[in-house]
Order: structure tokens, then sequence, then C-alpha cells
């Protein structure tokens, strides 16, 4: 990461329109409500003109991080009355129409077993499956190393294999998890 | 690489942006730097700055902590070396970690915590102030890899420096070191089966990104907002967790470490340990508390005069083996970043 360039208004608007898209979908991801989505994605570029001096060349890993981070402070904020609801709550296998085209039993499974993993687990997994983040620019994101990332990674992908076989072997139990021994 | 093709393939069907159509954003970007320049950023009582000679300290600190990591034997090719005092970190990348020492007897915690809470000595830093809390953390135990059948287990120890402001920005500078492992078992298939490259110890360049906002609440010093911020509802192992927490994000004023130590006292569980030695070498006073329905116990090490968490760790209790450990190597208020 070198010395940032001019951090001007140009730049701001180039920064804006090739990530905003992404962000507004990292917020999709994670949020039962689009609106909600746009609205993270609308606060994360506050910041980041706020925060221009500090937003690397590679900008998007960091536009992540702040938005984890709002995320955070959000739903610690909300947790007596939670109106933004993430997407592990908001029981979104029930709703009609919107598994859709993936109205398939492995489809269905996978998303079902994603989500019984620990937060850790499934960030990781989302970031390099979904953000197709590297594992370098993961470990960015969730504040640890390269290798720590990539441990995680693997130890998430395994995990979800085992979610996986075990509905598919015992649908009516849940699979059981070893809790993350620590989150930094 | 990682698996990160294979995990794309594996989640992208899954994508609930995959079909999104994203609606342009409400506001232009001009629009938006109007908008981000109108609204006041929350700006956190800034502390007033004053030169500080704890982190003149931290080399040295560091030193004692690498040339002492105590507790900890390492094996050579022919055999065990029953030394007490490890390598220092890349020189063998081969530690066993041994559980930290202490008496078997022990009684309640309750009143020595008291008793430690009601003699507290000041820190350099209670005299201090800055913008940056610093954070010097080596810790091991996130994650653990465990091998397929689920024996064997290796983890890196992580060198890891903070700078944060109270609005939560600012520097992280991680270092990899090396590979730990819980027991000899682990050692063994693990140095069979870790890739050379990953194995190899303190070749790492630091990882260095900033930090990014985010709301870091006050530290609160009262006793209710306590019993909250630790978790004491959930009991000991929760509010061992927190403590770790705390002292690992925080720079805790000699007011509140008091107080956290009376918040101990009064959580069921803790048994008294007496003097310890900590992986960094540094004489502590030590609380367990031994949660068998998960198998597992949680260790906290005070610094004896002034009450700062020196060291948390965790461990099976059967078989009795190292979980994770946290080290804290030094704190400091300070204006610089590094």
């Amino acid at each position: 990461m070198g010395p940032p360039g001019k951090r001007d208004e140009d730049w701001f608007t180039r920064v804006y329109a090739a990530d905003y898209g992404q962000v507004q979908r990292y917020g999709q991801r994670r949020l039962a409500d689009i609106e909600a989505a746009a609205e993270l994605a609308q606060e994360v570029f506050v910041i980041a003109w706020r925060r221009r001096r500090e937003v690397p060349d590679r900008s998007l890993p960091w536009l992540y991080g702040v938005a984890r981070r709002l995320l955070a402070n959000e739903w610690r904020a909300r947790r007596g009355t939670p109106d933004v609801l993430p997407m592990t709550d908001a029981n979104l296998l029930q709703k009609p129409g919107v598994s859709g085209a993936d109205a398939t039993v492995g489809v269905a499974d996978l998303q079902a077993a994603l989500f019984t993993l620990a937060d850790l687990d499934q960030e990781i997994l989302r970031l390099v499956g979904w953000e197709e983040l590297t594992v370098s620019e993961a470990a960015q994101v969730l504040g640890c190393t390269r290798t720590t990332a990539a441990v995680r990674l693997h130890r998430a992908r395994r995990r979800l294999n085992d979610a996986m076989s075990y509905r598919s072997g015992s649908p009516a139990q849940q699979p059981v998890l070893a809790s993350p021994r620590k989150a930094m | 690489m990682f698996g990160e093709q294979r995990t794309r393939a594996l989640l992208k069907p899954i994508d609930p942006a995959r079909h999104s159509t994203i609606a342009p954003p409400r506001l232009s970007a001009h629009d938006l730097i109007n908008r981000a320049e109108a609204i006041a950023e929350p700006v956190a009582p800034r502390r007033q700055a004053r030169p500080t000679r704890r982190l003149v300290l931290t080399a040295g600190t560091l030193a004692v902590a690498v040339g002492a990591v105590a507790i900890a034997q390492t094996f050579g090719p022919n055999g065990p070396d029953t030394s007490q005092i490890a390598s220092p970190p890349g020189a063998d990348p081969g530690v066993v970690l041994v559980p930290v020492a202490y008496g078997s007897g022990a009684g309640a915690a309750g009143s020595q915590l008291r008793a430690l809470a009601s003699r507290l000595a000041t820190t350099e830093y209670d005299n201090r102030t800055g913008r940056y809390m610093y954070h010097h953390t080596k810790t091991w135990g996130d994650p653990v890899m465990t091998s397929a059948d689920g024996r064997h287990h290796v983890a890196f120890a992580d060198d890891t420096k903070v700078w944060q402001a109270v609005d939560g920005t600012g520097q992280q500078v991680t270092v990899q070191l090396e590979p730990q492992y819980p027991d000899q078992e682990s050692r063994n298939y693990w140095q069979r089966n870790l890739k050379p490259k990953a194995a190899a110890s303190a070749t790492h360049a630091p990882d260095s990104f900033p930090l990014p906002p985010m709301d870091l609440a006050p530290l609160p010093s009262g006793r209710a907002q306590l019993n909250d911020l630790l978790k004491v509802r959930f009991g000991a192992g929760a509010v061992s967790n927190e403590v770790s927490m705390v002292y690992g994000r925080y720079v805790v004023p000699r007011q509140t470490r008091a107080e956290i130590l009376r918040v101990l006292a009064e959580v069921p569980g803790f048994l008294w340990r007496g003097e310890v030695t900590d992986r960094a070498g540094r004489k502590g006073v030590a609380i367990t508390f031994d949660d068998r329905d998960n198998n597992a116990q949680s260790l906290l090490i005070f610094d004896p005069n002034t009450g700062e968490l020196l060291a948390h760790e965790r461990l099976t209790l059967s078989p009795v083996r190292i979980s994770s450990y946290q080290v804290i190597l030094d704190t400091a208020w300070t204006d610089r970043l590094n």
C-alpha cells in the first residue's frame, strides 16, 4: 500500500462509480432489507470521503471493512429492536420466491448449512465466495494475517462440508459446530 | 490458491446478490461530499498529548518476551530438550506448549482479588495521555488448524501491534510467528504434513493496514456498566474472555482495574492460584475457572502490583492441553503510529 495519490473530488467520483455497486451488494448479502443496504453503502462512502487520506489505492477491502464495522455498530445499537435483520435471522429460506431458481435440495441445503456456521466462518466464506476477494484482501477486512485468513477459510470450508453432510444424512438434526476459540 | 476458486464455485449459486440490479445511488458523488461536509463527523474528546516514554520501552519489553518465552519446551532433532526457556521465535518452528504451572492448593479467589484491588499501584500509562491506545500482544490459537481425524492441532503465533483512536481508526501491524503445537503428537504430525513454506517461521513480512472507523464505546468505570460489559450474567467463562478483550482493546485506568478485580471477586467459580510466571517470563498472580460442562479452563494472570492483565489462556481439561493464549506485552497512550 503506497502513499495515497491526489484525493480530490475527481478521485472520489471515480471510486464511488467503481465501487458503489459492490459495496451495496455487500450490504444486500448481509441484510434482509435492500433499502438498508443502500443506506449502508452511502454511509460507507461518506466515511470514505472524510477519511480519504487513509483509503488505500486498492479501496474495496477497506470499504468492506468500513461496512463490516458499520454493520456491527448498527447491530449492537439495535439489538433491542432489530428492524434491520442480518440475513441469517431473516428466515430467508421460508420466503416464497426468494429461493427462485435455487429451489433445489442441494442449494437449499447449502444455504441452510452456511447459516449454521459461526459468524467468522460465514464471513470468510462470503468475502471469498461472494465478494471474490483474495485471501489477503479478506484478511485485511477481518483484521488478521493472510495465514490466519487462509486457515479460517480452510476450516470454514470443512465445517460447511460437515454441516452439509450432517444435514443430508440426518435432516432433523442440526450440525454441532465448534465455537470459535476467540474473535479478535 | 487457498481454495479461493473452489469456494467461489461452491457459493456463487447461493449468492443473494448474484441477480440483483443495483439502482443508481440516490446521491451523486458531489452530493455525498456535500453531505459528508455538512454533517460534522462525531469527534471523540481528544486527550491532550504528552510525550510518552512507554513506547521507548517497547523494544526492551519485546526483547524480554522473545528471549524468555518461559514455560515452553522445544524439541531438537535428537529428542526432547527439557529446558524451560524456549528458543527465540523462529529459531525452532516446533514449540510444544505447556500449560502455565501453578500450585495445587487453591481456594475461592474473592478475598484475594478484593485485597489486590485495594492496594493497586499506578502504572506508567496512568499518568500519560495520547491520541492512540497502543497494544502489543502475542496470541496463539485463533484459528487452530486440525487434522482430518481431529487429533492433531497447530496454530501460528501472531505478534500484533495496534494503534487505535477512540473513533476506531489507526493502524494494525501483525507479524506471523512460528507454528506452535498443543502436544508432541500434533507436532510430529504437522511437521510431516505442514507445507514447508507455511511452516517456515519468522520469514513473513508484517501485515500492516489502516483500521477503518468504528464506534469504540468508552470504557465504563461503574460497577453496573462493567457487569454488563464483562457479561457477568453468563458466568466466569464469559467474564474471562471479556476481561481479556477489554485489556486487549482499552488502556484501563487504575480505578477501573480495581473495579474489574472487584467484579471478578463476585463471580462464582474463580479459584486463586497464587504466583505464576507467564509466557513472557513475567511474575504474576493467577485465577482459574474450570468449566466442566465444556471441558475447558480459563486462566487469567494479573500484575501483582498494578492489577493489569498480563495474560489470558484457555485449556481443555481432559486431556490438559492449551487451546489459546493471549499475552499482553505492552500498553500505552501515544500520539504517533509506529
